[in-house]
């Protein structure tokens, strides 16, 4: 039986464990995203894309007892798709909490969100299908990410400014000296490699030498 | 290399009237060697290459500080190659009522960003259980031959080339630091290989091909933004 594959998902949709029809996750998504339902998810309740699916563990689930952590190992061992395991974390449930937080993050290094309620998980899936969709279509049309604030950009700053930063912090450097020295060596590396005799071309004896011997 | 054996955190400076209590709960409950310096860039380093940041959860809950905590990730995305933000319940004062702080739709946005842009999330209900949590993180980095093993103290010649290393832009705190004790001079370190600066700062090959790019790179003083004789 299919445990943890990855299955195809149409743009814009959720594929719902079948488990979950009627629920108050399900009345909630419906409207907010195209959620289908479908059998033989196994482990997974929830798939994003095709890529990225939720793992539910409810109140019930971590009061019972052991189960649910033998579900997740299983899933993290049979399956190559982003996890994300959404916890039910409740008055009853809090104090098992650290410990799933310790084993889901920590050694297993997947993804774990507390929420309240089923109606809190709806909206948090909301946002993250949200994520997802806009991340697969910044990806076909400019292999960018832009549009996650908090990814890397690439930086485009001048290195000037910075060079002439660096060169001041050698000891007995500062503005004046720094640009006389990059105006006659250029680069840091060259600065550096230079003789004695060619730093006091530019600078007094006694701070060639301190430079030499930096 | 000296290398150090007991699990060392580095903290910034600015922790020590916000975090005071993970500070003594690292040292006293957790045996863990806390070296507070000017990091500037992330809150704590607890590995060579993880920076976590520490968040209160009502920060995280309204928009407001939104541009601040953006500029923040990206900068630590270009110095780190591993970040966690760990998000901590505000604390109550005696006799104040906890607060009922509610869940917004700004919040999960947030969480689906960070989710997305790799950053590990970690949740924490008080200031001694984030130190448990940068106590785990360490000792998982630890397992996986990250951690932080270099003297952190600093001084004399070594001080001089720690601040020449941190001007060298995205290097982290602990790059630069990894760089004093494995070069005897900066003129070493300028000629080294690329695969000696992946050992020696314990960075990324990529992040060793932007070094030795700035170290290279040919200044030109019209490129300046204003004349350097003008500003004092």
């Amino acid at each position: 039986p299919p445990t943890a594959e990855s299955i195809v998902v149409p743009f814009g949709h959720v594929i719902g464990n079948e488990k979950w029809r009627g629920s108050e996750i399900a009345q909630k998504l419906q409207g907010k995203v195209r959620l289908v339902f479908e059998d033989g998810l196994g482990l997974v309740d929830f798939h994003l894309s095709n890529r990225t699916c939720i793992l539910y563990i409810s109140e019930a689930d971590l009061v019972a007892g052991d189960e649910f952590k033998r579900r997740l190992v299983r899933f993290r061992n049979a399956s190559s798709l982003g996890g994300i395991i959404i916890v039910e974390r409740t008055q009853i449930s809090d104090q098992y909490f650290l410990a799933v937080q310790k084993l889901v993050v920590l050694e297993l290094g997947m993804v774990l969100l507390p929420v309240a309620n089923q109606a809190e998980a709806a909206q948090l899936i909301t946002q993250l299908v949200i994520f997802c969709i806009s991340g697969e279509i910044v990806r076909e049309q400019s292999k960018d990410h832009s549009s996650n604030p908090f990814l890397r950009k690439q930086c485009s700053q001048l290195a000037d400014p910075a060079v002439f930063r660096t060169v001041q912090q050698i000891p007995g450097v500062g503005k004046t000296k720094a640009l006389l020295l990059l105006q006659q060596f250029g680069s840091i590396h060259r600065l550096c490699n230079a003789s004695v005799k060619e730093l006091e071309l530019v600078v007094g004896q006694a701070v060639a030498q301190q430079i030499h011997s930096f | 290399f000296p290398r150090e054996s007991r699990l060392c955190v580095l903290v910034d400076s600015r922790e020590i009237s916000s975090g005071a209590e993970v500070i003594s709960s690292l040292k006293a409950v957790h045996g863990v060697k806390v070296q507070v310096c000017s990091l500037s860039s992330s809150d704590y380093i607890v590995s060579n290459r993880l920076a976590v940041e520490r968040r209160s959860l009502s920060e995280l809950l309204t928009s407001a500080n939104r541009s601040k905590l953006t500029q923040r990730i990206q900068c630590l995305h270009r110095m780190f190659e591993r970040i966690c933000v760990i998000v901590e319940k505000d604390r109550t004062k005696a006799g104040e009522m906890s607060r009922f702080l509610q869940r917004t739709q700004y919040y999960d946005s947030l969480l689906s960003a960070l989710v997305r842009a790799g950053v590990r999330i970690l949740f924490s209900s008080c200031q001694e259980e984030t130190a448990a949590l940068l106590k785990d993180l360490a000792l998982v980095e630890h397992r996986k031959n990250a951690a932080i093993c270099v003297p952190t103290e600093v001084e004399g010649h070594k001080r001089e080339m720690l601040n020449f290393y941190l001007s060298i832009p995205n290097l982290s705190y602990l790059a630069a630091l990894n760089m004093c004790h494995s070069f005897r001079s900066v003129r070493e370190m300028a000629n080294s290989s690329l695969q000696d600066l992946v050992a020696g700062a314990q960075v990324s090959p990529q992040m060793a091909a932007e070094i030795h790019r700035y170290l290279h790179y040919s200044f030109e003083e019209q490129m300046l933004p204003e004349s350097p004789y003008v500003t004092g």
